[in-house]
């Protein structure tokens, strides 16, 4: 028997070795390896990078003060109109420079789209929102305000959800969080007295989630730094307009804004230890291309 | 010890594949050693109710629809009643379930360990540990296997993804691997063309067997050796793919694709090679690289799961799954074939028609069935406490399945249907004696209406 022993065992199939079927030799699961490819975090990157959440927050909060506000006559409709279309060409003509920017050493500038198509685009958008506001003022007057409200509220966490954040993952998708952002303005907007109020909130809402997140990822691809100060600068306003309306919601966004930026990085740090990612090599082979 | 033994799994014949032929070969021998075996599956189209196959091996197809991948759909309990009055009818004492997929399988093995029955699971199939999908099954095998008396895998890379993936003991689980029908996969060095040289395939064309790679690969062997042809059998969705390749590099009259293939023309396809290359992605033992070798061919595969243990080395070059790797192997095994730097294909058949053979198999798995029937069962707080360990949550839930199945069990055993009311076989003796006898027509009716 001792002589036997003495063989190393092999793992294979092809001999019969003189062990029972199910032997477990000391090289069971030899090959095993753990956590290949694990990301390490650093602490600040993924408190940096976790403005990008809370930047979409405080748009959304920004929307529903500008809701509140006017709903509370204390802004015009005619003056939102005005920062919006201020603050559109503004955005406008950042993001053209941002575009200029990057495309110094490339040449392409085929795929670049020219300011009279941006303008029609602009042109056309206001013009059909304009053209509608009486509808959609009217559309779901009929609609208690505590449904509208609700409805508001899933439609605006819906946005939160299904935001593009940057991450490829299934949940992500931009249309559907720009539909459901929209859709909550056209529901806030029946509560409001006139069409012209209307035009103003789908307006803003157009604006503050479909072109102002889109301006923020060319920001922060282009400019890491400045993307930063952006987060404060955003956050700061948002906190300072919802001081104005309530102290409550102000206090929940300060508390927010904490655990999103300072707790949930510490958090996801300290989790990564229970990670446990087993390949070996029954693992399906990835196709090198070489 | 003589047992009887219930194969499960939804696949089984008229199905075609690894696992369907497994069963049936297995329980032939096993049938051999003097044992009673019953199969059970799923109904196949007009295939319902009880069939004979060869040397009296019953088959009970029963009334489940499949719902996807040829599989039951998951419903726990329904299976219940039909499954016991099987189990006690044929007076079961293992049951035997197949392959990981197979949702038959895994509950007909739960209401035999209900009924205090022994079970014993065959795995054929790897499993990564990443995905959604994966982390489900792999609970659901988890569940299924905590209370299995004893594992099957087909190879020793199978053997330490099932411990992994179910969190069960290396020790209950034997490594028995896959045999092939030495009478079937004959070399026949005559159906080889002289002056050319066949590199062959036979498999499904999906991604998991690497025909993107074989797409690759082929168009770099056909310009560097004129002389090559590759024919390629099976069927699949990356059909279009081969096509597309063919096309595109004018290799109409080089490649050659067969369609789908009969399992009974599969060896007269591969004796028609000199090679047979094998793409797989991932493997648990690879059939097909034994198959080719026991016709004599030189075999070039990746390395990927259970293959490096499959054949002797000589017999077999290994390559790594990418292009340029499995170019220049495949190119050395051209080269050395040209040279005559072979094994000759009659000395690899008889060599390895002795290493793998179903009786060998039967015997093998013949030492499990002993071993389990003289463990002493779990008794139900033992079972309990089992399902218990298995998770946070999922372990309250498998507890809360198991008690509702005794439950279940019970209400069977005193009102629907109690054990005395159910009438036993006839003893399949005398069938055994009168080897390839087919029952006669009173025989398969009295059976026939046994079901119903």
């Amino acid at each position: 028997m001792a002589a036997r022993r003495e063989i190393k065992w092999r793992k294979i199939l092809y001999e019969h070795q003189n062990v029972p079927d199910n032997y477990v030799d000391e090289s069971f699961l030899e090959e095993m390896k753990k956590n290949l490819y694990i990301r390490n975090y650093e602490y600040w990157s993924v408190v940096k990078a976790s403005g990008e959440i809370t930047q979409q927050i405080s748009s959304m909060c920004l929307f529903i003060v500008s809701f509140i506000y006017m709903d509370d006559k204390r802004l015009l409709p005619d003056t939102l109109v005005l920062i919006t279309i201020a603050v559109s060409v503004v955005g406008y003509i950042v993001s053209k420079l941002v575009d200029k920017f990057t495309t110094v050493d490339s040449s392409d500038d085929k795929n670049q789209r020219t300011v009279l198509e941006d303008l029609k685009t602009f042109v056309m958008f206001t013009g059909f929102s304009y053209c509608l506001s009486p509808v959609l003022a009217s559309l779901t007057e009929t609609i208690s305000t505590d449904t509208i409200y609700a409805m508001t509220t899933v439609m605006l966490l819906a946005n939160l959800a299904f935001h593009n954040y940057g991450v490829q993952a299934a949940l992500v998708s931009e249309a559907f969080s720009l539909n459901a952002a929209i859709f909550a303005s056209v529901c806030l907007a029946s509560r409001l007295p006139t069409s012209w109020h209307a035009f103003a909130t789908v307006l803003f809402s157009l604006q503050i989630f479909g072109l102002w997140p889109r301006l923020r990822h060319k920001i922060k691809e282009t400019f890491p730094a400045v993307n930063v100060a952006l987060t404060v600068v955003l956050g700061s306003l948002t906190l300072l307009a919802l001081f104005t309306v309530s102290m409550v919601p102000a206090v929940v966004f300060i508390l927010g804004h904490v655990f999103i930026t300072f707790i949930c990085p510490a958090w996801l740090i300290s989790l990564q230890p229970l990670k446990n990612n087993i390949h070996g090599p029954w693992d399906e082979a990835v196709i090198k291309n070489d | 010890m003589k047992h009887s033994i219930c194969m499960v799994s939804d696949f089984f014949y008229p199905n075609m594949g690894g696992v369907e032929s497994h069963i049936y070969q297995l329980s032939q021998c096993v049938l051999e050693r003097g044992h009673k075996v019953v199969v059970v599956t799923h109904a196949y189209g007009e295939k319902r109710g009880v069939r004979y196959l060869s040397n009296g091996l019953k088959a009970y197809y029963l009334p489940f629809t499949p719902f996807y991948n040829q599989c039951i759909l998951p419903t726990i309990f329904t299976t219940f009643p039909l499954l016991r009055n099987i189990f006690i009818r044929e007076q079961i004492t293992i049951v035997h379930g197949h392959s990981a997929f197979s949702t038959l399988a895994h509950e007909a093995m739960f209401h035999a360990s209900t009924m205090g029955l022994r079970t014993v699971f065959t795995d054929h199939s790897l499993f990564g540990f990443a995905d959604a999908s994966s982390i489900l099954t792999n609970k659901v095998l988890q569940f299924s296997l905590s209370e299995t008396n004893h594992v099957i895998c087909v190879s020793h890379t199978s053997k330490e993804n099932t411990v992994l993936r179910a969190s069960i003991r290396p020790q209950v689980v034997s490594v028995i691997p896959n045999a092939v029908d030495g009478t079937m996969f004959t070399p026949d060095p005559t159906q080889r063309p002289k002056d050319k040289m066949n590199i062959v395939m036979v498999s499904r064309l999906v991604y998991r067997k690497g025909m993107d790679l074989l797409a690759a690969v082929i168009p770099q062997i056909c310009s560097m050796h004129p002389d090559v042809q590759f024919i390629i059998g099976g069927e699949g969705p990356k059909r279009i793919v081969l096509e597309e390749m063919r096309e595109s590099n004018d290799l109409h009259d080089r490649v050659h694709l067969l369609g789908a293939i009969n399992h009974k023309d599969v060896r007269n396809v591969l004796v028609q090679g000199d090679i047979l290359i094998n793409t797989s992605l991932t493997e648990a033992f690879c059939i097909a690289i034994v198959e080719a070798a026991c016709c004599g061919l030189s075999v070039v595969s990746t390395r990927v799961g259970g293959t490096p243990e499959v054949l002797p080395p000589d017999l077999v070059y290994f390559s790594e799954p990418s292009v340029k790797d499995l170019v220049h192997t495949l190119n050395r095994a051209i080269e050395d074939r040209k040279r005559g730097k072979f094994v000759p294909p009659f000395e690899a058949h008889e060599r390895i028609k002795k290493i793998y053979t179903w009786r060998d198999v039967a015997k093998r798995t013949e030492i499990v069935y002993n071993s389990v029937m003289n463990k002493v069962p779990n008794d139900s707080g033992e079972r309990l406490a089992s399902f218990y360990k298995c998770g946070p949550l999922s372990g309250k839930l498998f507890v809360i399945a198991a008690v509702l199945n005794m439950f279940l069990l019970w209400v069977l055993e005193t009102f629907w249907q109690p054990r005395e009311d159910i009438e036993n076989t006839t003893d399949l003796k005398p069938l055994q004696n009168f080897r390839f006898r087919r029952p006669s027509k009173e025989e398969r009716t009295t059976n026939d209406s046994h079901m119903t």
